[in-house]
């Protein structure tokens, strides 16, 4: 899959505008300035500098914004650099993440400023968020049939509790662990104290998700400066001052938008096929071979309880049917054997789909440099992954990161 | 988020403007370390975008069409011998055009949820059950609105369900029929 001769690719820094439920002080345009403000200010890079950017958001309707790709180049004063803007439903962040990582690693450019963002909190009702995001999908039949996101991850959900007897207990101790991680989180939009009790009484959406089973429709962006080694040196403070981060391997898979239509048993109504080959593919370039010993901190893709789950499974962080036993275990606590979602994940930090895989790799890159809170930080974290998608993981990317000294 | 100095709205001379407020640092800088510290008053105005489409159901026409006549119309490759259902105009797996079958109407479930809502259907109804149905002859599972049901704790795998049809007039031609059990 790789050229001998493509170059390295470094993440050099990394920041965030607070999300939350609402922001009434900004638009996703000041959000992703301040975002970069942030990113640069991590890297020590200079804005003039930069070579090229990516533009992440999802949707032009919710954003009543087209081209907002270029309305970004224009706010962060890069014109006339080049920019291209990328979307991929939830998997937005990633497909940002992907394209940065091929234009710097093909030579198109030697430094990348990636910004996503999204305004999904309360500028617009959430119904008629998740009645647009419903367009995610099949549009003229299951949409039509009152098919809706909640309840294709239900159904999903329904099938893994049939076939492996994973729990309704085991997806709330998820919500429980994410909620808590986000409270040492300053950028997060639901730090809370649940119990299993708390979620299990919550109200119901579709069966087996109840509402504190769910993510959060938030505002907020994120930005991240990634290049080459060589760019690095010359330009970057952070390439000197700090430890340095290696963007090692890079996958992306796909799969039939229907549920229905996936092949059976495998993946079936249960699994993520898309992510498992995007999975294989990013640990192939990073000469990963056992990811559960060898990842040691992981941000995974949570819209859901359960899909965190299944994520585990796909990842080949356990076995099939294993991860809701391995969860009420500890594993992917904050002090088990890879922890995941420090940054509270969709669920803990919140989910505005454009910034969501990109404030993914903002938390891999502060672990890995053991720079996050005491609290939530991941002593000696070496190797870290994003795994993020879109759709029902109709498209997923999943991606590598390495602390080199 | 919480704000300060929101006031009773007098919209003056602006009819879209829905309310002033003075936004709070989502990141509790105060005073000089706030650096939009200029930046803080904020106008909300109401905005609408709607949208409405004159939309042709393209190559899939002829299977809700065929639902006005109580038939459920799927497709088959003549190739690879898939049956798709929802239908496909060209086959999934390879391309080749692909050619009208009728199902029998009769499947079993494969999954079910029930939703406290849904937001994409006729009159955004309220509780619903969505499930998918293995209809026999397809090779794919369709997804539809389970009723009919009586105690929802029934709607497990593998329960054989049958096509019912809609009497009444409808909105979209996907409210014409809906799957309930068999038996």
């Amino acid at each position: 899959m790789t050229s001998p001769s493509a170059a390295d690719v470094v993440i050099l820094g990394g920041g965030l505008s607070k999300f939350a439920a609402e922001r009434p002080d900004g638009t996703p345009i000041d959000w992703i300035v301040e975002a970069t403000q942030a990113a640069l200010a991590d890297a020590g890079v200079e804005l003039v500098t930069i070579e090229h950017s990516i533009v992440a958001y999802e949707s032009e309707i919710i954003a009543r914004q087209l081209t907002m790709g270029q309305v970004v180049q224009d706010a962060l004063g890069l014109c006339p650099k080049p920019s291209v803007r990328v979307e991929a439903g939830g998997g937005t962040g990633g497909a940002a993440l992907r394209t940065a990582f091929a234009y710097v690693r093909a030579g198109l450019c030697e430094s990348m400023l990636v910004v996503g963002a999204d305004a999904v909190g309360r500028q617009v009702p959430s119904t008629t968020v998740r009645q647009v995001y419903a367009m995610s999908g099949d549009v003229d039949f299951e949409m039509a049939a009152g098919g809706f996101f909640t309840a294709y991850y239900a159904l999903m959900m329904q099938e893994h509790m049939r076939r492996y007897g994973t729990r309704e207990e085991q997806m709330a101790l998820v919500s429980v662990k994410n909620h808590r991680n986000a409270r040492s989180n300053p950028m997060a939009c639901m730090p809370l104290a649940l119990t299993v009790d708390d979620v299990l009484k919550s109200p119901p959406v579709a069966a087996p998700y109840k509402r504190l089973d769910c993510a959060v429709l938030a505002d907020g962006a994120a930005a991240l400066v990634i290049a080459t080694p060589r760019w690095a040196r010359e330009h970057a403070r952070a390439w000197r001052d700090r430890a340095r981060i290696y963007y090692t391997g890079s996958g992306c898979g796909t799969d039939r938008m229907r549920l229905g239509d996936r092949p059976g048993p495998y993946p079936g109504l249960a699994h993520f096929r898309a992510k498992r080959e995007a999975a294989a593919m990013a640990y192939a370039m990073a000469g990963v071979t056992d990811p559960r010993r060898e990842i040691d901190v992981a941000e995974v893709a949570d819209p859901y309880t359960g899909v965190e789950l299944q994520s585990y499974e796909d990842l080949g962080f356990c076995g099939y049917g294993e991860s809701g036993l391995l969860t009420e275990r500890g594993v992917f606590d904050l002090g088990g054997e890879l922890p995941t979602n420090t940054s509270g994940g969709l669920i803990g930090q919140g989910a505005p789909p454009g910034a969501m895989g990109l404030a993914q790799a903002v938390e891999i890159v502060r672990q890995l440099r053991g720079e996050c809170p005491r609290e939530r930080q991941v002593p000696g974290a070496r190797r870290g992954l994003t795994d993020i998608h879109g759709g029902t993981a109709s498209f997923a990317v999943v991606s590598v990161f390495e602390r080199r000294d | 988020m919480s704000t300060t100095g929101d006031r009773p709205l007098d919209a003056g001379r602006v009819g879209a403007k829905l309310r002033e407020l003075t936004a709070v640092d989502p990141l509790g800088r105060g005073g000089q370390e706030d650096p939009w510290r200029e930046f803080r008053r904020v106008e909300i105005i109401d905005l609408q975008l709607s949208f409405r489409f004159r939309h042709s159901l393209g190559k899939y026409s002829r299977f809700f069409l065929d639902l006005e006549q109580r038939r459920l119309m799927a497709t088959r490759c003549p190739r690879c011998g898939t049956v798709w259902m929802p239908p496909r105009p060209a086959c999934g797996n390879d391309l080749t055009v692909t050619e009208w079958v009728e199902l029998p109407g009769r499947g079993t479930l494969a999954a079910a949820t029930e939703c406290a809502y849904t937001l994409t259907t006729g009159g955004g109804a309220g509780h619903l059950v969505l499930g998918y149905v293995a209809l026999e002859g397809a090779s794919t599972l369709l997804l539809q609105q389970i009723r009919n049901y009586g105690d929802a704790r029934r709607l497990t795998p593998g329960l054989p369900m049958r096509v019912a049809w809609a009497d009444a007039r409808v909105e979209h031609p996907m409210e014409l029929f809906w799957f309930e059990p068999a038996r």
